[in-house]
């Protein structure tokens, strides 16, 4: 089948690939960019939340957006999140709060909740939980993701 | 995951040109479509992306009607003031939809095609008596709601043929509407029984318009005539909402399936058309007062 040619601002970066349009952004990113910190545990039915990443400001599943419906759009993933070696204060305040057991949905989790505090700086337990409910954690029973959210607002909100 | 071509075309005139042949099918924001077509349940040759067409994106008012384009996405509907305005009963639905990652892709027009029994803006549109403009190359149509799904993943689209917009009109006067809706847990879940209710109260307090729409307890979304007839022409009271609730049972044909039984499906539709007229009722006499 005819390879497409995409051009997307990656993690603030001009990028332009050339693929097949049956593959996601979530298989670019992971197999052709070699940005793997991006997760895929479901598989592509967009249950898990994993593979999250924030697509012109939005939270999206990238196991649900083919390539194509990438162009000309700005892609944020984990990897983007440090800034100068400087982590961003969600990903201290996950390892802080204990927020982090196998570390699998890590990422996706951390992507959310970016979503979250990018449009609402202090988020209620409740927000909290009703932003990040696309996203499954089986080890932690979520307590300690909720806690690590809140914290990281609340050092926003000092900043 | 199947080879196909990619198109994305940037007027409806463009899109109205590609859409030739049954192979050639479209995706706009990709969340039911792409699952499908990883399980083999969606086959296209050619996939027509409508992501890049601004003329499916907009929420506007024009002579009375509430237009909503077919690319419009739950999030975009759940954080509208104006649809919250004058249809809080499809804003809370959309607000339901799966999660935010969900809502932030699936379009209206994509939960009307894709026909499910259980799509969660439809209930509150049928309520409305909303209308699905279509486009083709022969021109375009208004279907109502009520028709334009016959049976699970089956509508009345012809070959060619696109949903454009959605359009319903306020409601006047003092006037309410919500939505229920109950699955298997509160995030990610697909409706084991939504409900929808309009309800329109006329100056001495009584019910001039009703409607209940029902989700997930028949081959398509369906509209309860008994609670309608049992609601018209009489005072809002509890005893009344609950006979109209009990009502819809007769309308229903629930089944067993992998998310509930007929039977619990058969009481829950009951609890939630009762919630959904009460909701609707509170509010119209909150406009009333």
């Amino acid at each position: 089948m005819k390879s497409i040619q995409v051009s997307f601002i990656l993690n603030g970066n001009d990028v332009a690939v050339s693929s097949a349009p049956n593959r996601t952004l979530l298989d670019v990113l992971r197999n052709e960019l070699g940005l793997p910190g991006t997760k895929d545990a479901c598989s592509g039915e967009g249950e898990c939340g994993a593979c999250t990443v924030i697509m012109d400001g939005a939270a999206v599943n990238s196991c649900l957006v083919f390539i194509g419906q990438v162009g000309g759009r700005s892609v944020e993933t984990i990897e983007g999140l440090a800034t100068n070696g400087e982590y961003h204060p969600l990903q201290r305040t996950f390892v802080e709060a204990g927020a982090v057991q196998c570390g699998y949905c890590t990422p996706g989790m951390i992507m959310a909740s970016k979503a979250l505090l990018d449009e609402k700086s202090t988020p209620s337990d409740a927000e909290i939980r009703e932003g990040l409910s696309g996203n499954l954690c089986r080890c932690t029973g979520y307590v300690k993701i909720v806690d690590a959210v809140r914290l990281a607002a609340e050092e926003l909100a000092r900043d | 995951m199947q080879d196909f071509e990619f198109l994305q075309p940037k007027s409806l005139a463009e899109l109205s040109d590609l859409l030739t042949g049954s192979d050639t099918r479209l995706i706009a924001g990709g969340t039911d479509v792409i699952p499908k077509m990883r399980h083999n349940l969606f086959a296209a040759s050619t996939l027509v992306d409508l992501s890049g067409i601004d003329d499916l994106n907009f929420i506007r008012e024009e002579s009375g009607e509430i237009k909503i384009g077919a690319c419009v996405t739950h999030q975009e509907i759940a954080e509208s003031e104006l649809l919250s305005e004058v249809n809080p009963a499809l804003v809370v639905a959309c607000a339901s939809v799966g999660c935010v990652q969900t809502r932030n892709r699936g379009t209206i027009g994509g939960n009307i095609a894709n026909a499910s029994p259980a799509a969660d803006a439809v209930p509150p549109l049928f309520v409305y008596g909303a209308q699905v403009h279509t486009h083709s190359k022969k021109g375009g149509r208004a279907i109502p709601i009520l028709n334009f799904s016959t049976g699970p993943g089956i509508t009345t689209l012809e070959e060619g043929e696109f949903i454009h917009h959605i359009s319903f009109p306020r409601l006047n006067r003092a006037w309410g509407s919500a939505f229920q809706k109950m699955g298997k847990r509160s995030g990610m879940a697909i409706a084991v029984v939504s409900a929808a209710a309009a309800i329109v109260l006329d100056e001495s307090g009584t019910i001039s318009d009703a409607k209940l729409a029902l989700g997930s307890v028949a081959p398509t979304v369906i509209n309860s005539s008994k609670a309608q007839v049992i609601l018209i022409g009489s005072e809002p009271t509890p005893e009344l909402v609950n006979a109209a609730a009990e009502a819809c049972a007769a309308d229903i044909s629930p089944i067993n399936d992998v998310r509930s039984t007929a039977e619990y499906r058969g009481h829950a539709a009951v609890v939630l058309a009762g919630r959904a007229i009460q909701g609707a009722v509170d509010q119209a006499k909150r406009r009333l007062a």
